[in-house]
């Protein structure tokens, strides 16, 4: 039985690009679902008992098999004139979808997963952050995080002391903000989509909206898809494969607090699907 | 509870960690710079990592996640996002006992009390994991004695058989003479491919 509040939300199924008349079969929530484009071009998406309610938003389509109370997130940034959208195609892992947005929300693995790329030894410190589930749009917020990297874009061409804010829209999406080596005063804006298969398997969507005219498309994926390559490697290798949501099973730290707010803000909603209630 | 032959000694070197099994559990074993032996539930406490994904420095396993750096006696010692704390040394482990001896790593439940198997004159000289189970692999080997226990002998000498679910076996193979090694060796991946030829069939 599936919580309602799972139910009701957002979740990216495909990329709205490589949707065909012939359509694509895929899951969601464990449930068989059907994309495909109509003869007026929209797109649909079909479950066993109906239509689902669909939006097609930062590239990707959006589905919800529920009854959402509220419309699909906005990223307002990532409408800037200006902006390149990048939408990085998928990598499928076999993890809680939550495990992959909690994963992402965190910078401490930066030297040791993504090793002289987005971190560093001796560079390992995490700073105090500020970290809030802001109740007016009801989403997890860190801001004020910082950390060094080696090569923080692929734009960037040393070392620099990199500024992060983080946002959870959304139970399996989550957002980016991150000083911009070629405009600095901007943020980009780098994403990722979580559709959950189901609750130990994931398809995970990056995106990203940048500012960035001159590194080839090609490169700007190959470089994202590297960096999440690396993170299924973790993402695979945890235990339990759900996200334990009740404290003893886990030891957080300062470091943390961003996973810790998203735990609990999880747990209000009653989102658990892909999470461990119970202690084991 | 019996130990388990968890790999060769010669095939766990200074500064390596590997997965393993003992009693139904993952567990991660390791040696330090020094040849210290430790064996832990392959889990780092802060995030459920795999600790066998990890790295050994010096007297140290660190996990692969946030290099969060444990000591031999499994207690944590540094995290790295934050230098200067002591970790409460309520962080730690979930740790095995652990012994080298007869030329195997053997590893068993904190506090067993079993002895460890005779392996008097038998030298052991590779291990291979066989896609199949102990009582699949006991049948191809009527002439072994007995099938009972960990230990069977015949053949250049014997196997040490550590079963890997119902389905998995991990087998290390012992000679009585060090000069019947490549033989040995033959003989039992021959062994390996009756045994999963007979379950494909």
């Amino acid at each position: 039985m599936i919580a309602q509040a799972v139910l009701d939300a957002w979740y990216p199924v495909a990329m709205a690009s490589q949707v065909t008349t012939a359509g694509q079969d895929t899951q969601l929530l464990g449930m068989p679902v059907r994309v495909f484009r109509q003869t007026d071009h929209s797109i649909a998406v079909q479950g066993a008992t109906g239509p689902l309610q669909v939006r097609i938003r930062f590239d990707h389509v959006w589905a919800s098999p529920g009854t959402p109370a509220q419309d699909l997130f906005t990223i307002p940034e990532a409408d800037a004139p200006g902006r390149r959208h990048v939408p990085c195609g998928v990598v499928r892992v076999k993890c809680s979808p939550l495990r992959a947005v909690e994963n992402f929300l965190d910078i401490a693995h930066f030297p040791f997963v993504h090793t002289d790329v987005l971190g560093a030894e001796p560079h390992t410190e995490v700073n105090r952050y500020e970290v809030a589930i802001r109740d007016d749009v009801d989403e997890v917020w860190a801001t004020k995080v910082t950390f060094y990297q080696p090569q923080a874009a692929k734009s960037a061409a040393g070392g620099i002391t990199t500024e992060y804010m983080y946002r959870v829209p959304a139970p399996t999406a989550a957002v980016l903000y991150k000083t911009c080596p070629a405009r600095p005063g901007e943020w980009d804006v780098i994403t990722i989509f979580v559709q959950p298969l189901g609750p130990e398997l994931c398809d995970v969507w990056p995106w990203m909206a940048l500012y960035d005219d001159t590194t080839p498309m090609a490169e700007l994926i190959a470089f994202q898809q590297m960096i999440f390559l690396q993170d299924r490697s973790i993402l695979e290798n945890q235990i339990p494969r759900l996200l334990p949501l009740d404290p003893g099973m886990e030891v957080p730290t300062q470091a943390d607090l961003t996973s810790i707010a998203y735990r609990r803000w999880l747990k209000r909603h009653g989102l658990t699907y892909g999470a461990q209630v119970v202690a084991a | 509870m019996d130990w388990t032959a968890v790999c060769l000694a010669a095939d766990l070197p200074e500064k390596l960690v590997i997965a393993a099994e003992c009693a139904g559990a993952g567990i991660a074993v390791w040696r330090s710079a020094t040849g210290q032996l430790a064996a832990w539930a392959d889990r780092c406490p802060h995030r459920g990592m795999r600790l066998s994904h990890g790295f050994v420095r010096g007297e140290t396993l660190n996990c692969i996640y946030h290099g969060w750096t444990y000591g031999t006696d499994g207690g944590c010692k540094r995290i790295p996002a934050h230098p200067g704390l002591v970790p409460p040394a309520s962080i730690k482990v979930v740790r095995f006992d652990i012994v080298q001896a007869q030329g195997l790593v053997w590893v068993a439940p904190l506090g067993a009390s079993a002895a460890l198997p005779d392996l008097a004159g038998l030298i052991p000289v590779r291990s291979l994991v066989i896609e199949g189970a102990a009582q699949q692999l006991a049948e191809a080997l009527p002439e072994f004695t007995p099938h009972q226990g960990q230990v069977w002998r015949g053949g250049y000498g014997g196997l040490v058989v550590q079963p890997l679910g119902d389905t998995r076996c991990r087998v290390h193979l012992l000679v009585r003479d060090l000069a019947d090694k490549v033989s040995a060796s033959r003989w039992a991946e021959a062994l390996r491919q009756t045994v999963e030829m007979e379950l494909n069939a």
